[in-house]
C-alpha cells in the first residue's frame, strides 16, 4: 500500500520536472538529426561505398611496382591478390549499375574469400590501412554467405526504416550510458533539495529507491519509444524495408547473422539494463558524494577508464564498464582494441545484471534516508 | 558590486564541481602529454629512407629509359617530370645528411610545391599523394592530400625564410607550441567550450539552495547576472592553467619551439604564413568570444527555463549542432557562415581549413567574431528585458 502511494508521489514529481521534457526533446532532436544526416550523406548507397573501396585498393597498389599480375607473372602473392580484389570491386560496381544483384553477391563472396587469404600474406601490414580489418571481413563473409543461402534480396540503396533503426541504435547505443548518466546524475538530490514531500513518508529507503527507479524507467521507456516514432519519416522517404533483413554481428566470440528485429531486441535489452545500472549507480554516488556533478564526472571517468588504459580490460574482464559500449562489442571493434576475445557480449549482459543485483543489495544494506537529510 | 563579485568568485572556486573540472582537465592534459603526444606519427614526417627509395627508383628509371616513337605516353610524361622532381629529392637527401636544416627546408618547400602541381594537376589516376591519406573509407583522400601538400609547402617556405631555430622536431610539429597549434586545430576548442558550459551551468541556479542568503542584497537581478557571467568567464579562462601543465611537460621533452614559427593560413586557394604567436592570440580571442557567447546563452536559458539540466542540454546542442549539417562543400548551397555553430572548430576557422572543407570563403575570423558577438548581444538583451520585468524572480 505504501509502495503504491510513494510510486504515485514519484510520478507527480517526475511529471512536473522540466528535465524530463527536455530529455524527451533532445532524444527527438537527435533522431531527427540522424535522419537528416543519413539523408544528406546517403549512407548505405552501395555505389558510393564501392567507389571508395576502389580508390583505397588503387592506393594500396601504388605501393607496388606495376608488373604482370597473372598467375604465372612475377608479382608477389599479395600484389596479385590486390589486383584481383580491385577487379572484383569494379565488377561489383558494374553489377549494381546493370542491376544484377546475383552477380554482385557472387563477386562479394569471392572478394571476402580473397581478402581472408590476403591477411596472412607477406607484407600485409604495409597495406592493412587500405583494407577492411580481419573482423570486418569475417562479418562480411558470414553476411554474404547467409544471403546466398537464404536468397533474401540485397538492399543496394540508402537505408530504409528498419535498417536505419539498426544504425540509429548502433550510434545511440554507444553514447547511451553517457546520456543516462547525465539524465540520472541528480536523481536523489533534486527531490531532497526542494521538496519536503519525501522526507515525511513512513517508508524505508530501499523501497523509495525502487519506486524512483520504476518511475525513471517508465520515462526511459518513453525515450525508447521515441526512437521508433521519430524515425518514421524515413518510411516516407526510403520505404519500410525488411524487418528480417540480416545483420552480421559478433556474438560469443564468433560472427553470426541476426535478423534486424532480433538485433534490435538484443540492443534494447542492453539499453534497458544499462539504464537500470546507471540509475542505481547514480543513486549510490548521489548518497555518497552529495553532488550531482561529482556523480556525473565519476561515472564518466569510470566509463572512459578502460578506453584510456586498454590493458585493464583483459586484467578485469568482469568490469561492467567494459561492456557499456555494446555496439562496439557487437561489431567487433572492441576486439581490435584489446586484441583478445575476452569480451563476450552475453557475459556482458550477465556482468551488468550481477552489478545491478550487487547495487540493489548495497542500497538495502548500507544506505538510509538519514544520509540524505543534509544535501 | 565589487563585494558581490568577490563573494561569487569565492563561491565559484569553492564549488566542488568546479574544482573537479580543474582536476579532470589537469589529469587529461598530463595523460595527453605523457601517453598520446609521444605516439603522434605525422603523415608528412622527415623520413630519409622514404626519400631515398623514391629517389633511387626514379634515378634508375631515368638512366635506363629510352624514348622513341613507340614509347607509352605515360613513360614519356614520367621522363619529363622526374628530372626536376629528383633534383629536389637529391637536395633534401644531401642537406639532411649534412644537417643543413635550412637548406632541407628550402628543398622540401620546392618538393612539396612541385609534387602538388604534378599530382593535382596532371596526375589524376596514376600519381598519388602520400599513401597515408588514402585510408579505407576516405573518399576525399585526394583533397586531403592536396591541402596537406600545399600546407607543408607553405610551412617549409616559412622555415627557410624565418629566423627560428630548426630541428626535426620542429619539422614534424612536435614542439610544445606546435602541439598546441595542432590541438587547437583538433578538439581543444571543444574541450574548452564544454568546460565553460559546465562552469556556467549552475551559476545562477545554485542560489536556490539557500535563497534567503541573498535576499537583502542591494543589487538588481540584472547586475547580479552580469557579475555571475563575469565570474564564470574568468573561471573559464583560468581553465587554461591546468591545461598548460601538459604543455610544460611536452616542452620539457620536445622543446617549446618559438613564437615566430610559421602557421599556414588558407584563403582563396592560396596559402600564406602567419607567426604562431599571432595564431595563438587570434585563437585566444576567438575562444573568449565563444565563452561570452556560451555564458550569455546560458544566462538567458537560466532566467527563462530555470532548470540546470536544460542549461546543460542547450549548451551541448550548440557545441554538437555542426555535425548535423556539416558536409564537404555544403556551403555552396547553404550560407553556413550565419550560424554561430559553424565556428565551433576555432583553430580550423582561423587556419582556413573549415573554408576548404565547406567550399566557401566566408568563414573568417572577422565574420566569426561578428556573428558570435551579435548573438551574445541578442541573448544578453533578452536576458536584460526578462530580468527587468516587474514580476520576474531570479530563482
Amino acid at each position: 500500500m505504501h509502495m503504491w502511494k510513494i510510486l504515485k508521489t514519484c510520478f507527480i514529481l517526475e511529471k512536473s520536472n522540466k528535465k524530463n521534457i527536455f530529455a524527451c526533446i533532445i532524444v527527438a532532436v537527435f533522431v531527427f538529426g540522424l535522419v537528416l544526416f543519413v539523408k544528406t550523406e546517403d549512407l548505405g548507397n552501395t555505389i558510393k561505398e564501392k567507389s571508395g573501396e576502389y580508390q583505397s585498393l588503387s592506393s594500396a597498389l601504388s605501393k607496388f611496382q606495376n608488373v604482370d599480375a597473372t598467375d604465372s607473372g612475377n608479382g608477389s602473392d599479395l600484389y596479385k591478390n590486390l589486383v584481383l580484389q580491385r577487379h572484383y570491386v569494379s565488377k561489383q560496381s558494374m553489377a549494381i549499375k546493370m542491376d544484377k544483384p546475383e552477380m554482385y553477391l557472387d563477386t562479394a563472396i569471392l572478394l571476402v574469400n580473397l581478402r581472408a587469404d590476403s591477411f596472412d600474406m607477406e607484407g600485409f601490414q604495409n597495406v592493412a590501412s587500405y583494407l577492411p580489418s580481419k573482423i570486418e571481413n569475417q562479418l562480411d563473409s558470414v553476411f554474404y554467405q547467409y544471403m546466398k543461402k537464404t536468397g533474401i534480396s540485397l538492399s543496394m540503396n540508402s537505408l530504409s526504416y528498419f535498417q536505419f533503426l539498426a544504425y540509429l541504435i548502433g550510434v545511440l547505443g554507444s553514447v547511451w550510458f553517457i546520456f543516462m548518466s547525465i539524465y540520472s546524475s541528480g536523481v536523489m538530490i533534486e527531490d531532497f533539495q526542494h521538496s519536503s514531500l519525501i522526507k515525511g513518508y513512513p517508508i524505508t529507503f530501499d523501497k523509495y529507491v525502487v519506486a524512483k527507479c520504476i518511475s525513471l524507467m517508465l520515462i526511459v521507456g518513453v525515450f525508447l519509444l521515441e526512437l521508433f516514432i521519430f524515425s518514421l519519416p524515413l518510411v516516407y522517404f526510403k520505404g519500410l524495408g525488411n524487418p528480417s533483413y540480416p545483420i552480421a554481428i559478433f556474438i560469443d566470440g564468433t560472427s553470426e547473422v541476426y535478423p534486424i528485429y532480433k538485433y534490435l531486441g538484443l540492443s534494447l535489452l542492453y539499453m534497458i539494463s544499462i539504464s537500470i545500472f546507471t540509475i542505481l549507480l547514480s543513486v549510490i554516488f548521489n548518497v555518497l558524494l552529495k553532488n550531482m556533478y561529482l556523480t556525473l564526472f565519476l561515472e564518466l571517468l569510470l566509463y572512459i577508464f578502460p578506453i584510456l588504459f586498454p590493458s585493464m580490460i583483459s586484467l578485469i574482464p568482469f568490469n561492467p564498464f567494459n561492456y557499456l559500449n555494446f555496439p562496439n562489442l557487437l561489431n567487433g571493434q572492441m576486439f581490435e582494441l584489446t586484441n583478445s576475445v575476452d569480451l563476450n557480449s552475453t557475459h556482458g549482459l550477465i556482468y551488468i545484471g550481477i552489478s545491478i543485483a550487487i547495487m540493489v543489495v548495497a542500497v538495502k544494506l548500507f544506505l538510509t534516508t538519514g544520509k540524505l537529510k543534509k544535501v | 558590486m565589487w563585494a558581490y563579485f568577490k563573494f561569487e568568485f569565492f563561491q565559484f572556486f569553492s564549488n566542488k564541481k568546479n574544482i573537479a573540472i580543474y582536476v579532470i582537465l589537469l589529469f587529461f592534459s598530463c595523460y595527453y602529454a605523457l601517453k598520446i603526444a609521444p605516439t603522434y606519427i605525422p603523415i608528412e614526417k622527415v623520413d630519409v629512407n622514404e626519400i631515398e627509395a623514391r629517389y633511387l627508383t626514379r634515378e634508375e628509371f631515368l638512366n635506363n629509359v629510352e624514348i622513341n616513337e613507340g614509347t607509352h605516353h605515360l613513360t614519356r610524361f614520367a621522363a619529363t617530370i622526374f628530372p626536376e622532381w629528383n633534383e629536389y629529392d637529391k637536395e633534401r637527401l644531401d642537406s639532411i645528411e649534412q644537417h643543413n636544416l635550412k637548406e632541407y627546408a628550402e628543398a622540401t618547400y620546392k618538393w612539396y610545391a612541385y609534387s602538388d602541381e604534378m599530382i593535382f594537376r596532371y596526375g589524376g589516376g596514376f600519381l598519388f599523394y602520400n599513401p597515408g591519406y588514402y585510408t579505407y573509407g576516405n573518399n576525399y583522400a585526394t583533397m586531403d592530400g592536396h591541402y596537406a601538400y600545399l600546407y607543408s609547402a607553405s610551412r617549409y617556405e616559412g622555415y627557410s625564410e624565418g629566423t627560428s631555430n630548426l630541428s626535426v622536431k620542429v619539422f614534424e610539429e612536435r614542439t610544445a607550441l606546435q602541439t598546441l597549434q595542432r590541438l587547437l586545430h583538433a578538439y581543444l576548442p571543444l574541450i574548452l567550450i564544454v568546460s565553460c558550459i559546465l562552469f556556467t551551468v549552475d551559476i545562477v541556479l545554485k542560489d536556490r539552495q539557500n535563497p534567503t542568503l541573498l535576499q537583502g542584497l542591494p543589487l538588481s537581478d540584472w547586475r547580479r547576472l552580469i557579475v555571475k557571467g563575469g565570474v564564470s568567464l574568468l573561471g573559464s579562462i583560468l581553465a587554461i592553467l591546468p591545461l598548460s601543465v601538459g604543455l610544460l611537460i611536452i616542452g620539457a621533452r620536445n622543446g617549446f619551439g618559438d613564437f615566430d614559427l610559421p602557421v599556414p593560413i588558407y584563403f582563396l586557394g592560396e596559402f600564406s604564413n602567419i607567426t604562431i604567436g599571432k595564431y595563438l592570440i587570434q585563437n585566444m580571442l576567438f575562444i573568449v568570444f565563444w565563452f561570452v557567447f556560451i555564458i550569455s546563452l546560458l544566462l538567458f536559458v537560466s532566467v527563462t527555463i530555470k532548470n540546470e539540466f536544460a542549461n546543460l542540454l542547450v549548451g551541448c546542442v550548440f557545441v554538437i549542432a555542426e555535425f548535423i549539417y556539416f558536409a564537404r562543400g555544403v556551403a555552396v548551397v547553404w550560407n553556413v557562415q550565419w550560424y554561430p555553430t559553424s565556428y565551433v572548430q576555432v583553430g580550423q576557422i582561423i587556419s582556413g581549413y573549415r573554408n576548404y572543407l565547406y567550399g566557401t570563403e566566408a568563414l573568417t575570423f572577422g565574420n566569426g567574431l561578428y556573428v558570435m558577438g551579435l548573438c551574445a548581444c541578442i541573448f544578453l538583451f533578452f536576458t536584460f528585458l526578462i530580468s527587468n520585468r516587474r514580476k520576474f524572480k531570479l530563482l
